[in-house]
């Protein structure tokens, strides 16, 4: 692969004067200028950015390239603008995009207006043996007279090394500063106030294990409000459904903190804290259920016999209708006053440094050792239940160990720092695991309810609803089966998870030489 | 990867025209296209203006040989590059003599393109000795420009016994009219009767035209400084065919 060299031209710089100075030593041709429009995508979460891809579009096409270098991985031609995955025309570009982007949309981050006027410089014989772009950028719908930033790249061609070798030699020699493509891609985005990869949901705090426990805990609980906060104000733009579910994951892992590091609060403040945060999870239950039933449309088409699958689709129709109430619903509570007094107290309550005299047993214990004591409590607790499954499979034993699992990883998360990168993530890697299976069950288990209870919905004095419910009835079989198979696959994950190996590494990194009485 | 050769065991029936005019077809359809110019004379890399020199000689031409990547040039235009002839090319079929699997040298040296490029055109020169062979079993196709005079179908015939002969799929050899004089009596009933006897002849035809003779002068495939002429439009015509019919006959249907 032959890599283009990009130089940055200063602010004022004579490009005709350039060319002047180069003609006299090479031949040079200029080709008609073309000005296109391209445009920077990425998700609300930058998970291209993350995986060091960036994706633009010009005139009718999109570009996947890889960021480092600029190389372009895929491109296809597109009629309508893509935002979510299912829009993108089958292509090399959408199975890569797939796994990255998964149900996120894709938003425009920046758009500009690129004036490109290449040259060619020949060698005696006429032939074309390396390619001069000089590249001027604006931003779009802007009055500015003068261009953003300005580039002049060579391309060499194949076999001819040596002419862009010296040219390039003789454009740094001249004062010229090469550009990466990482630096042009992150210049334009600067430029529209984006700043890459300032916003994930994943727990991204540093604890020093000294610190106070209700210190830490404030540190924990900062973030995830912070998470909160950002997903609620774009929230009444609908971008896709993973808004909601960042915000309802950090309220999840708000309670769950609030419960699990034990004893650094006020009782009366937790428990309050508790009730409020209980309330604004529920707000938004309907909904989530249905932005999960409504994704999963291909997925239910597809366990259906073949002359079933168009006939549920009124089904999707009644939940798409449902969905936008339940969306109403949400918006008009996080636009509610009670909503906003929550929110108001536990900003107030986080911000307030701690009292200098505890006011819970373990506030002034250095947040490692509570930590220890907590993750390593949790797990002893999920062997427990899961070995007691192991001897009796019930349904509501696997609902009570996939909460306690949760609780364990929400934990493991939270206090990720304090320990050694590569040994707790490995952990946390096996615990996805074990959830998975108990998520999937569960998931399986709430539809094949959710679906037996809607059919009460749907006017059943309609022809065509008879075919409807026919394929929900064929629907909820299929989901029986699977959730047999699920379940017979947990003896399996599960003995995984805790095996001796796992127990040992588990035992050196959270079991605490000191007791403390909680 | 296809391989495509242009090939003849006819000399001056017009394979380098039409090898250079459907590579630049084909790379500007998107498909990053290989030229592989196997004529010592050199004519099709002439054309793209480079330098009839391979670094490793002929010996690049023969399997596990590393030189002969380090000789592709790119041409003018984009997703199109060329692998130039060299003089010393004409030693090849003695070269290919020398080595056991000497059929299958060519084969196996194209084999690490494939990666690259979606495409290879060969343009071959006159033979019909062991380095036809290595032709015929390195393409997957093989496109034979046929003038129609009767020097020419009786060549054409000798070429398909000596295929029948050596066992290779005559079925994947496809002929078509090269400078065609419409004026002619006799090339409009002999592209008639060759139309009815043979299989496979591709209904397309490239005219003797004066503005394909200019390749010479301009140095470039006709459509580029020609493109709404007759002679482009031909090609044009031929390429469309051998997407048609070869290439992709399932997107046709």
């Amino acid at each position: 692969m032959i890599n283009n060299l990009k130089f940055n031209l200063p602010d004022g710089h004579d490009v005709k004067k350039m060319i002047r100075q180069l003609a006299d030593t090479y031949t040079l041709k200029k080709e008609p200028a073309v000005t296109e429009s391209f445009t920077i995508y990425d998700t609300f979460d930058w998970r291209l950015f993350n995986k060091s891809f960036i994706l633009h579009s010009s005139g009718n096409k999109l570009f996947l390239r890889k960021l480092t270098k600029g190389e372009l991985s895929h491109s296809v031609e597109f009629s309508r603008v893509p935002v979510f995955i299912w829009d993108f025309p089958d292509s090399e570009l959408k199975d890569k995009l797939m796994p990255i982007i998964k149900m996120r949309a894709l938003m425009p981050l920046v758009e500009y207006h690129s004036r490109v006027t290449p040259y060619r410089i020949f060698n005696r014989d006429k032939k074309t043996v390396v390619r001069l772009v000089h590249e001027e950028i604006w931003p779009y719908r802007s009055k500015r007279r003068s261009a953003l930033t300005a580039h002049l790249s060579l391309s060499p061609v194949k076999g001819y090394p040596k002419y862009s070798r010296n040219l390039a030699k003789s454009l740094k020699e001249a004062g010229l500063t090469s550009c990466t493509e990482k630096e042009y891609f992150l210049n334009a985005l600067a430029s529209a106030d984006k700043k890459p990869g300032n916003y994930s949901a994943k727990v991204n705090i540093q604890l020093d294990p000294a610190m106070r426990s209700d210190r830490a805990a404030k540190v924990v609980l900062g973030f995830l409000l912070s998470v909160m906060r950002t997903n609620e104000a774009i929230f009444e733009k609908d971008l896709d459904t993973e808004v909601l579910h960042d915000f309802r994951v950090a309220i999840r892992r708000t309670r769950s903190a609030l419960a699990q590091i034990k004893n650094v609060f006020p009782t009366r403040t937790t428990d309050r804290f508790k009730k409020s945060f209980a309330y604004v999870g529920k707000l938004s239950n309907d909904l989530r259920d249905l932005d999960v039933y409504l994704l999963n449309q291909d997925e239910y088409k597809a366990m259906l016999p073949v002359v079933l699958r168009e006939d549920i689709d009124p089904l999707f129709r009644h939940l798409r209708k449902k969905r936008e109430k339940a969306f109403q619903h949400v918006m008009r509570g996080l636009k509610s006053k009670k909503y906003a007094q929550i929110m108001k107290d536990w900003e107030a309550f986080l911000k307030k440094p701690p009292p200098d005299s505890a006011t819970a047993s373990n506030a002034e214990l250095p947040v490692i050792d509570l930590a220890r004591q907590r993750i390593y409590k949790k797990y002893r607790g999920v062997v427990k239940t899961g070995n007691k499954i192991l001897a009796n499979t019930e349904d509501k034993m696997l609902h009570i160990l996939r909460i306690e699992c949760k609780k364990l990883r929400y934990l493991m998360e939270f206090f990720a720092s304090l320990f050694p990168r590569k040994k707790i993530n490995a952990l946390i890697e096996q615990l996805k695991n074990l959830q998975d299976n108990l998520g999937d069950f569960n998931d399986l288990c709430v539809q094949q309810e959710y679906l037996l209870n809607i059919t009460a919905e749907l006017p059943a004095s309609q022809q065509q609803v008879k075919k409807t419910l026919v394929a929900i009835g064929s629907l909820i079989e299929t989901l029986a089966h699977e959730k047999q198979s699920v379940k017979d696959a947990f003896a399996k994950t599960f003995m995984d998870f805790s095996a001796p190996e796992n127990q040992e590494l588990f035992r050196q990194l959270f079991a605490s030489k000191k007791n403390i009485d909680y | 990867m296809t391989t495509l050769a242009l090939y003849s065991n006819k000399g001056g029936v017009g394979k380098t025209a039409a090898a250079v005019n459907l590579s630049y077809l084909a790379a500007q359809t998107g498909a990053k296209t290989l030229i592989c110019d196997l004529d010592p004379q050199g004519s099709a890399t002439y054309y793209f203006r480079v330098k009839p020199k391979l670094k490793s000689g002929p010996k690049g031409f023969v399997k596990g040989a590393k030189g002969v990547y380090k000789s592709v040039k790119g041409t003018d235009f984009e997703n199109l590059d060329i692998l130039p002839a060299d003089f010393s090319l004409r030693k090849l079929d003695v070269l290919y003599n020398k080595f056991g699997n000497s059929k299958m040298q060519l084969k196996q040296m194209l084999y690490p393109f494939a990666t690259e490029y979606r495409l290879i055109i060969l343009d071959c020169p006159v033979t019909i000795g062991i380095l036809a062979e290595n032709i015929l079993n390195a393409s997957d196709y093989t496109l034979v420009p046929m003038i129609p005079t009767t020097l020419s179908v009786r060549t054409y015939n000798q070429l398909i016994a000596f295929c029948k002969k050596k066992r290779y799929d005559v079925a994947k050899i496809y002929p078509f009219f090269s400078m065609v004089d419409r004026h002619k009596k006799m090339h409009r009933e002999l592209m008639l009767s060759v139309s009815k006897d043979f299989r496979g002849v591709l209904q397309s035809f490239v005219p003797y035209l004066a503005q394909i003779e200019k390749m010479g002068i301009y140095r470039a495939p006709v459509a580029v400084y020609s493109p709404e002429s007759l002679a482009s439009k031909s090609y044009q015509n031929l390429w469309d065919k051998v997407q048609k019919k070869i290439l992709y006959p399932d997107r046709h249907q």
